[in-house]
């Protein structure tokens, strides 16, 4: 399991709000997809998804104010070996 | 912060629709990310459109849809940071294509000093009292706002960015609650009784933008 974290979003910044999902839980997702946006002030930033895998949890929802370091969602990563990966590439 | 002179591409966009600047900002997002392209500042007009973000409240636009574009303004929804606002003629649009990762990678910092290249112009050369206002991001000359920021960033890169009213009609933003504040907008020639050329104000700004940030530009196209 991935925890995805609500980074680091510069001095001051202790909270953000969950602005907008791109993907519901259960959708499969690639690393460095848009995941979910984070708003702050008038600012919108992306949460990139940080690995490949299934969205299995949404823990912070739209309209939620979560602190830096928060648990946003959690992704079961992909499990399929560089082997794999190259035997579907062949 | 201090940060090595970087190379900075201007390009003037001239009047340009919402959506397709937008487009070409998505796709320099995507250039500057993985660095086939250097930082590159959008200068550019608006046929009239009213615009919002994700979090705007539909009580922010007060007229409805048919009489908005009725009045020829088109109505779009869009990704950056802020609520309700309106861009037109008259109103220099500007739209960094940043590398933050760069320039300390602090999303406050950086509005704050999208509000200095705006800041500083206006009080060195046009005598104006522009100032920031704490917790209500923007460009402030007395109780008038002038100056709208809203931002998005992807990939520690931004887009969208700031506009500044030079010479708008006051009542387009009749229409809506700008930021969704009562607040009172007025443009730069609103202090004036000679007209400021919206041209001359641009180029100002974006000699200041390239030294708050300290970048050298090197490229682009300047002809306003």
């Amino acid at each position: 399991m991935v925890k995805v974290y609500l980074p680091e979003l510069g001095e001051g910044v202790a909270k953000a709000t969950v602005s907008y999902w791109y993907v519901e839980e259960g959708a499969t997702v690639t690393e460095g997809s848009e995941l979910v946006e984070v708003s702050t002030d008038k600012a919108t930033f992306n949460v990139p998804a940080p690995c490949s895998g299934n969205v299995i949890e949404i823990v912070a929802h739209e309209g939620d104010v979560v602190e830096i370091g928060a648990v946003l969602a959690v992704i079961e990563e992909d499990t399929v070996s560089e082997s794999e990966e190259e035997a579907e590439g062949a | 912060m201090a940060y090595a002179d970087l190379p900075l591409k201007v390009l003037n966009l001239g009047l340009i629709p919402y959506a397709e600047a937008c487009n070409l900002q998505k796709k320099l997002v995507e250039e500057v990310a993985c660095g086939v392209s250097v930082n590159t500042l959008l200068v550019c007009q608006h046929p009239a459109v009213i615009t919002y973000g994700r979090r705007c409240g539909h009580d922010h636009i007060l007229v409805s849809e048919n009489e908005i574009r009725r009045r020829g303004i088109e109505l779009c929804q869009t990704d950056r940071g802020g609520d309700v606002t309106y861009h037109g003629p008259g109103q220099a649009v500007f739209y960094p294509i940043f590398d933050l990762k760069k320039i300390g990678q602090d999303l406050h910092y950086y509005m704050r000093m999208l509000e200095e290249a705006a800041i500083a112009p206006l009080k060195e050369h046009f005598g104006l009292n522009a100032y920031r206002r704490e917790g209500m991001t923007g460009v402030w000359i007395g109780p008038y706002k002038v100056g709208f920021i809203g931002i998005a960033v992807k990939k520690w890169v931004s887009y969208h960015g700031m506009s500044l009213n030079v010479g708008v009609d006051p009542e387009f933003f009749s229409l809506i609650k700008p930021c969704g504040l009562d607040v009172k907008v007025a443009s730069i020639n609103d202090f004036f009784s000679d007209e400021v050329q919206l041209e001359t104000i641009c180029d100002m700004i974006v000699e200041q933008m390239a030294h708050v940030f300290q970048f050298e530009v090197t490229g682009g196209s300047r002809q306003w």
